[in-house]
């Protein structure tokens, strides 16, 4: 039986990790590479990168972060951020991601994720949806360049039209809950997890350990994405894992198998 | 003496992490596109696991007789994810053949989801390397599976929505695995080290 997953993402600018409120207030947060190895060895079952400056100068600095640090991982990474073109895919591939996210340039032109299903397989394409409860039009709404731009798509039909077209996994962020630490938005993550056939990560709001838990619990997902909460340093990564393994959930446990 | 393992690649993606847990296990790594050659001048052959069937099927063709010959008379080899699935002699994700070291077809995982992505539980493992290395979770990344005829060369299995499928098999030195043990963490790394120990030591 697969276990359940715990992401540990990191946001990468010049190089660097760092972090902020809204995109604004970056602080420096540490180097990529360390901070990867470090979360491996507490136990993370996936590392994501993500480039949050996404222009093409930076593209090129995360590719070699990618390529340093695939030396040193060796638990799966993801890379994503400003990714347009099935070249592109597989240029971070070559770095050494294995998987990599395709957020608004899937929106733009939904055949990205089919060409690079083709090339590289479904496994290794993931696609980014960060969505938006949109109380008049009564469902969430996608929205593209970081958040910042509305579409006319709704989250749940754009998660399965994206399946539909080859993507292997959904990683599905709550705009509203983004950084707000007061859990994941749940009936978000459940419709569409419920929708499709692929894994989903939530993404978006953990808080705490229970955060975690309900999110698969009670959203139906498959693996969590968290980020503020680790690197602020209110919990471990094998304090998360107790708590899920606790809740009877089926969890990889780092000190488990070492001593195994 | 050091250990020479050659990396056939197919070139489909990313082969960084398999060369580094080599290295780290000891080995000296070589990359080869030519199939022919791969098994020239190495003590062990290691098919990774990027890509699709149909492709490496293709890279393969040219020099399929000679590794085939080389593995027949008793070259080590790991095969890993797709690289276990060339062990085969054929796949319902494309045409192509493959080695037909292990009797058998690659058919797609009978689950609604698909793929298999994350960390699954490996049972009844019976490979001494599974023991060697304390690897009992791995991580997977794969839509297909290998149904061999028969299950003899199966030597550890996982499960996925009630489909249980083989997560390694054995035939003398040739070892294949469905998971990444280059993803697999800390006893994923051991498990390679233990495969490039026992090349070392036949």
């Amino acid at each position: 039986m697969l276990t359940r997953r715990l992401i540990v993402c990191l946001d990468v600018k010049g190089g660097r990790v760092v972090k902020g409120t809204q995109f604004v207030n970056l602080r420096d947060v540490g180097d990529p590479v360390e901070l990867a190895a470090r979360y491996e060895a507490e136990g993370a079952d996936e590392v994501t990168f993500l480039d949050i400056s996404a222009s093409a100068e930076e593209r090129a600095t995360l590719l070699d972060v990618a390529r340093r640090t695939a030396e040193r991982l060796f638990v799966p990474l993801t890379i994503g951020g400003g990714v347009r073109s099935a070249d592109d895919v597989a240029r971070a591939l070559r770095a050494g991601a294995d998987k990599v996210s395709i957020n608004s340039a899937a929106v733009d032109r939904p055949a990205v994720l089919t060409e690079s299903a083709d090339r590289f397989g479904a496994q290794c394409v993931v696609a980014s949806i960060d969505a938006k409860w949109d109380d008049a039009a009564r469902m969430f709404r996608v929205y593209v360049k970081g958040g910042r731009q509305p579409t006319e798509l709704e989250a749940v039909s754009w998660a399965a039209e994206c399946v539909r077209r080859g993507a292997g996994e959904i990683l599905l962020t709550s705009i509203d809950r983004d950084g707000a630490r007061t859990g994941y938005d749940l009936p978000l993550t459940r419709a569409v997890a419920d929708a499709v056939d692929v894994p989903v990560i939530a993404s978006g709001g953990a808080g705490d350990a229970t955060h975690v838990r309900d999110a698969i619990v009670d959203g139906h997902a498959d693996a969590a994405l968290v980020a503020g909460i680790l690197h602020d340093g209110l919990t471990t990564v094998a304090a998360l894992k107790d708590t899920m393994r606790d809740a009877g959930l089926p969890v990889r446990m780092a000190s488990v198998e070492r001593g195994a | 003496m050091t250990t020479r393992v050659t990396l056939f690649d197919y070139g489909a993606g990313n082969l960084h992490s398999l060369a580094k847990a080599l290295e780290a296990a000891g080995a000296e790594v070589r990359v080869e596109t030519d199939a022919a050659r791969a098994v020239e001048n190495t003590d062990a052959l290691i098919l990774p696991g990027v890509g699709a069937f149909q492709a490496a099927a293709q890279r393969l063709a040219p020099g399929r007789d000679a590794v085939r010959d080389a593995l027949g008379a008793g070259l080590p080899a790991l095969g890993i994810c797709l690289g276990m699935q060339l062990l085969f002699d054929a796949s319902d994700e494309g045409p192509g053949a493959g080695l037909g070291v292990i009797p058998g077809r690659v058919t797609r995982l009978d689950a609604a989801r698909v793929p298999q992505i994350g960390w699954n539980a490996i049972d009844d493992a019976r490979d001494p390397l599974f023991a060697a290395s304390g690897l009992g979770v791995a991580y997977y990344a794969n839509s297909f599976v290998c149904r061999p005829d028969d299950d003899a060369p199966v030597t550890a299995w996982s499960e996925h929505e009630g489909d249980r499928f083989p997560a390694a098999v054995r035939q003398g030195n040739v070892v294949g695995v469905q998971f990444h043990p280059e993803k697999s963490s800390a006893p994923g790394l051991a498990f390679v080290k233990a495969f490039v120990e026992s090349v070392r030591d036949s």
